[in-house]
């Protein structure tokens, strides 16, 4: 048999149950750009194929949930479907929406963070917006966006303080990442700012407009 | 919280419409303005209808100015009240169910609180209703699932989770049931940090101070602590209604066996 090199083996992710009524599909252990881009891939391709008895399909930074009804789909035939799926290895995904952000960068982070870095202000926000961002997931609080992946030259930690509550509208950096909140949060990350950019709203259908897998493109309001 | 005891008291009455009102042992009281019919279960509650004690469960006609007293009884952590009307909130986002962590839905997005007044519908056309009779107490092991974080932890570890005894605390809530773990079966188990993953209801996660949590229905929808298993969909309605101090232990099952069995 004549073996090509040419194609390379696709990396399988470790398929899981998680609880009687989900399965979880995960590229590895540590958030990579690659892994969440295989993530977000993998759960469109799981959305296309419109296997019967998906209830829902949700990218998250490194894995795909998919909750079904174990009634008529048992986790093992799901397993086999999406192994199917995984070992196409096509992590192409569809041009996601371009989102324009203006943000107040007033946040009382700022200049600790620019500090960290090594940065002046100006030089940590010509940085900081010099490209759009790929949104990397949605959820934790309602319409919660991350964004990310920065480069190392811009990756702090969180901060040891959490802060009890920032309002809908602030736009929070850690871990590499710039992140939207749409509703009140406690958070440890930093606050870089505010924006009047939303991605929340109980009476809208859907209720977020942000997808992972969109891009962001943050800007000094004016 | 109790997703069968909600039901059962909605068989009770024949039909309920989907909406109900679930209280906790802090109890709860109203005055009926308007003749209507009820059904309560869940656990064991003492009810009062114009002052005479009522069986638990119980369906009963309340006339006109009725006063209603539920308190918490011999039995379980949250009781159901429905009625043959549907209560009259809001559809948000394709239901009438309250998250009042994200303050959405419901009545305002909130807990009840005295003074409040909920209007109700129409009479439902009704159902062959049935008369209410106690539900069979199970008992014995709280059955789960291995966790999507299981291998994070030792062999040692994952043994003495399904062999020792751990104690539900009094910190409990929608989102979660904190245990107690008197054997410290956790003391020793350090994990490095995670990115965060999905959550499902039943989830067992281990902060890093080693306090085991029970994630229930309000779970947060993604976490970052590793979760070494998660309850069956077959067992959550009655780990629910374990109250704070009463034991708890846990056996491991198939996915295919929790899938088998029947709230």
């Amino acid at each position: 048999m004549n073996m090509t090199q040419s194609e390379p083996t696709p990396v399988l992710p470790l398929i899981l149950p998680l609880g009687d009524r989900g399965l979880l599909v995960r590229f590895g252990e540590a958030l990579s750009d690659e892994a969440n881009r295989a993530a977000i891939a993998l759960a469109g391709h799981i959305e296309a194929a419109a296997i019967p008895d998906v209830l829902e399909v949700v990218p998250n930074l490194i894995s795909v949930l998919v909750r079904y009804e174990p009634a008529r789909l048992t986790f093992e035939r799901l397993a086999g479907e999406i192994r199917l799926l995984a070992s196409a290895g096509d992590d192409r995904q569809s041009a996601g929406a371009e989102h324009r952000v203006a943000v107040r960068f007033d946040g009382e982070d700022l200049e600790s963070v620019a500090g960290l870095l090594g940065l002046s202000v100006g030089d940590f926000l010509r940085a900081h917006n010099v490209a759009p961002l790929r949104v990397l997931a949605t959820g934790f609080a309602p319409g919660f966006i991350y964004c990310g992946l920065h480069p190392e030259t811009l990756v702090v930690p969180r901060r040891n303080v959490v802060r009890r509550q920032v309002p809908a509208g602030t736009v929070l950096f850690a871990a590499g990442q710039t992140a939207i909140t749409s509703t009140a949060i406690p958070t440890g990350w930093h606050v870089l700012g505010h924006t009047g950019f939303r991605n929340f709203d109980p009476a809208a259908e859907p209720p977020t407009r942000v997808r992972a897998g969109d891009r962001v493109a943050f800007e000094a309001a004016p | 919280m109790d997703r069968a005891a909600f039901e059962r008291a909605g068989g009770w009455l024949g039909a309920a419409g989907t909406t109900g009102i679930e209280f906790t042992t802090a109890g709860i009281g109203f005055v009926a303005d308007a003749s209507v019919s009820m059904a309560v279960d869940g656990g064991a509650f003492e009810l009062s209808i114009d002052g005479e004690a009522k069986s638990w469960p119980s369906r009963a006609l309340l006339k006109a100015g009725a006063v209603v007293d539920i308190r918490p009884g011999s039995l379980g952590n949250y009781g159901y009240l429905r009625f043959d009307r549907q209560i009259e909130v809001p559809l948000v986002m394709g239901s009438r169910a309250t998250s009042s962590i994200a303050g959405i839905g419901g009545f305002e997005g909130r807990a009840l609180k005295a003074g409040d007044v909920l209007a109700l519908g129409a009479t439902l056309p009704r159902g062959r209703g049935q008369h209410p009779t106690q539900a069979a107490l199970a008992d014995g092991p709280i059955r789960v699932i291995w966790g999507i974080h299981a291998d994070r932890f030792s062999n040692a570890i994952r043994q003495r989770f399904v062999t020792d005894e751990f104690v539900v605390s009094p910190q409990l809530d929608r989102m979660g049931v904190r245990l107690a773990d008197p054997l410290q079966v956790f003391a020793d188990a350090a994990i490095l940090s995670l990115v965060s993953d999905a959550v499902a209801p039943g989830d067992i996660q281990i902060l890093g101070d080693g306090t085991p949590i029970v994630l229930m229905r309000d779970h947060q929808p993604t976490g970052g602590y590793p979760r070494i298993a998660t309850v069956i969909s077959a067992d959550i309605d009655r780990f629910a209604q374990v109250r704070p101090g009463a034991p708890v232990r846990f056996e491991p099952v198939t996915v295919a066996h929790a899938q088998g069995l029947k709230p």
